[in-house]
């Protein structure tokens, strides 16, 4: 009889450090977002002024993911009272008024805002949508936002994705969910020299990689925020 | 590579999609009235058409929707794409689950 070799088990401490774990020394006074979060961009040495494009990480960001049937108008209404802004029906658009609020799909929005406010704001939606057919989901670990500014932002993104960026196809107020490099991402235009990245968690830190990599030819700052 | 038409995002590389197989397969109402060959035929066989051929997207990478498309094997031209009937698809849901009650009776 054949013998087949049993799997090392895991022992702990034998992998290196993901970028993904919390850091080691951080309280737990930390928000939840900031522990688990990437760790700080490294500063480099161009600065602001003469960089061509800028590539900052957004840790004070939370994110709902709320569904709902948009053909009812009352949960519309309801979520749109709560919110303090419209609702973007269109699609692949977002409405930016106090909170940003993504089209992702006919039924599903995802609503970025204050990292502080996401757990109330949840709350509150989830209140006013109760008597509906809705659903509303603090997803604010699972995801990170990184903002691509300056005169190349889209050449640089445009390297990795197969839209076109030119800001006469992907004006500002527009969103996109699409790849990035190897990533699943959702691209939204500011105005035409500012582009936002949320991606997963789990991914942020190979989108930060393929951005700095992208990047070099065009004298990139990259910092925290 | 493809040239997909998402009937919500508009065209998109076919990168960002997944395939889901022939479309308009319709479980049994009553699997246990058929043969095994009957059972067999509707769980693993497939039309494999030369020419035109309804088949099922999932627009992965996008909105995560399932949509129909008919595509010609040969040509591999997309002749059209569209929404499926359900929550979501510009038709309401309950008309939809009506509409199925309807064809079990
Ligand atoms: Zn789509």
């Amino acid at each position: 009889m054949r013998r087949y070799p049993v799997a090392t088990p895991f022992r702990h401490g034998s992998c290196r450090r993901s970028f993904t774990t919390p850091r080691e020394g951080a309280s737990m006074s930390e928000a939840g977002h900031a522990r688990f979060g990437p760790e700080p961009l490294p500063a480099s040495a161009e600065s602001a002024p003469s960089a061509r494009v800028a590539i900052s990480l957004r840790s004070d960001r939370g994110f709902l993911n709320l569904r709902l049937n948009p053909r009812d108008g009352q949960a519309v209404e309801a979520a749109e009272r709560i919110l303090g802004q419209s609702m973007p029906q269109a699609a692949n658009t977002f409405t930016n008024d106090g909170h940003e609020v993504y089209w992702l799909g006919p039924d599903e929005w995802l609503i970025a805002t204050v990292a502080e406010r996401a757990a109330a704001l949840g709350g509150e939606l989830a209140e006013a949508l109760s008597g509906f057919h809705a659903a509303v989901n603090d997803v604010s670990g699972g995801f990170v936002e990184l903002l691509v500014r300056g005169a190349d932002a889209r050449t640089v993104l445009a390297k990795g994705c197969t839209l076109d960026l030119h800001p006469r196809e992907f004006a500002p107020g527009q969103c996109v969910q699409t790849g990035l490099g190897r990533a699943a991402v959702l691209l939204a235009a500011g105005d035409p020299s500012t582009c936002t990245i949320v991606v997963r968690r789990s991914f942020s830190d190979y989108v930060r990689r393929w951005l700095e990599n992208a990047a070099r030819p065009h004298r990139a700052c990259i910092s925290a925020l | 590579m493809l040239l997909i038409e998402c009937p919500w995002c508009g065209p998109r590389a076919e990168t960002e999609f997944s395939y889901g197989g022939e479309a308009g397969i319709e479980r049994p109402t009553d699997p246990y009235a058929l043969s095994d060959e009957e059972w067999a035929d509707y769980l693993f066989f497939r039309r494999n058409p030369r020419g035109a051929h309804r088949e099922l997207w999932n627009h992965a990478q996008g909105c995560r929707r399932w949509f129909g498309v008919e595509r010609d094997t040969v040509s591999y031209r997309i002749e059209k794409s569209y929404r499926l009937s359900g929550a979501g698809s510009g038709r309401p849901a309950a008309a939809h689950i009506e509409a199925s009650e309807e064809k079990r009776r």
